[in-house]
């Protein structure tokens, strides 16, 4: 491409950017009839008001929607790597081949390192949950667009900021960590899961809280249209890949530290015994 | 019961159903088949590694094995060259031995034939003695015909 090709395109560009900008700042935002901030904001955080049917059964919080999205996306995903990728991985992996081992080294490496004892399952669990995680966080870069119940129109959010969804993965990482503990310790190993009784409201909590602080910066930002442009780069993609990063580290170390906890063989009788010896 | 924060049990349950199938669907496809390549790829160097591993410890009781074979090669050698110095020390006396047998024997022969030599020598002598003595005698009786006799006696009695 001739330098004055390249000038002219450039010209272009930078041309459509301001006229979009002054005729988008011309035009303004219509405020009637739309939510306000503190509705949508209080939206964001309960979804009360805004409901999408699901398949004309029954109508769901708009995050449900979303992460059917993601386990489609990724189901889809998982079996095309299975079908077409898989049988040609070589003994020297390519590039894609070791972005899928390192994706699933580092959560096996993640559960042995933590649970030496017991963690076949365990590491199965915390990929399924860091990939979730992650991809659902990162789900709303997307800014898919639905329809209400009652016809408006909705971007589809992080499925996580919905708390129910946030319970949910909490409550069941808890019932991973106490099924460790039962096989692990019998007994034993219930109580000692028992005994951390906070652990599903932190972890839900947690998450919940996180992927809702993400949620209502880049609502609150959105809601202007003034700050929609530029602003998004570096607050939503930064913040967004971020906090998926931490998130999805944080609940599967934590699962698979508390995993290891419970399951770990107690070794007092070997103790009284040595004693005794 | 109206909760808090807009939970919802039926809500919660759909959710926990969805990552149910995303977790079994990612297990089956995914994490399963790529840990089950790992890990056959890991066992694949690990018996690599051993075989090498084989290889070398072979290869080291190769060598000793060749180096105590040396040794012994050399004891081996060290022993022969002993016996066959010895053998050739032996059998260099045997020479030696016949050689003086032989030539003691070539001594005694030469003297042998030399004593023959000298007797036969002085049996030659005497005989030429006789015969000197005889034509000696034959001699002196020719030139002294007339007082043979007297002249014999006078020569006997001078003798």
């Amino acid at each position: 491409m001739s330098k004055r090709k390249r000038g002219i395109l450039l010209a272009i560009w930078i041309v459509l950017i301001v006229a979009l900008l002054v005729a988008s700042l011309l035009v303004g935002t219509q405020s009637e009839g739309r939510e306000s901030i503190q509705e949508t904001m209080r939206d964001a955080v309960l979804h009360d008001s805004n409901k999408i049917s699901l398949f004309g059964l029954i109508d769901v919080n708009p995050a449900l929607i979303s992460a059917v999205l993601v386990t489609v996306a990724l189901l889809v995903f998982a079996a095309c790597v299975r079908i077409f990728a898989i049988p040609k991985f070589k003994m020297v992996p390519g590039k894609f081949q070791m972005l899928i081992e390192q994706l699933v080294g580092f959560f096996d490496g993640l559960a042995k390192g933590n649970s030496p004892h017991r963690n076949g399952f365990l590491g199965a669990y915390i990929f399924g949950a860091g990939v979730y995680i992650f991809t659902s966080t990162l789900f709303e870069l997307l800014g898919i667009q639905s329809t209400t119940t009652e016809g408006l129109p909705i971007t589809l959010p992080a499925p996580l900021s919905d708390i129910n969804a946030a319970i949910a993965l909490g409550c069941l990482s808890y019932l991973i960590i106490l099924s460790g503990g039962i096989v692990g310790n019998g007994l034993r190993g219930v109580g000692k899961t028992l005994k951390d009784f906070s652990l599903p409201i932190s972890m839900s909590f947690r998450l919940f809280g996180a992927m809702l602080s993400g949620l209502l910066v880049t609502e609150l930002v959105y809601y202007y249209v003034n700050l929609s442009f530029v602003l998004p780069v570096a607050v939503d993609v930064m913040f967004t890949l971020l906090h998926a990063l931490i998130q999805t580290y944080v609940l599967t170390l934590l699962t698979a530290l508390f995993y290891g906890e419970v399951s770990e063989p107690h070794k007092k009788k070997e103790i009284k015994k040595k004693a005794h010896a | 019961m109206n909760i808090p924060l807009n939970i919802d049990w039926q809500q919660i349950l759909l959710h926990l159903l969805n990552f149910v199938i995303l977790a079994g669907g990612l297990y089956f496809l995914l994490y399963k088949p790529v840990k089950n390549f790992m890990n056959k790829r890991t066992s694949y160097y690990e018996a690599m590694d051993a075989e090498a591993k084989a290889k070398v410890t072979s290869a080291q009781k190769l060598e000793e094995e060749y180096k105590t074979r040396l040794t012994n090669a050399e004891e081996e050698i060290r022993e022969k060259k002993a016996s066959a110095v010895k053998e050739a020390e032996k059998a260099a006396d045997a020479v030696i031995a016949e050689a003086k047998a032989k030539g003691n024997k070539i001594i005694s022969d030469a003297q042998t034939a030399a004593k023959q030599e000298k007797d036969k020598i002085l049996q030659d002598a005497n005989a030429e003695i006789e015969a000197m003595v005889s034509s000696a005698i034959d001699k002196v009786l020719v030139s002294a015909k007339e007082n043979s006799f007297d002249d014999f006696l006078d020569s006997v009695q001078e003798e």
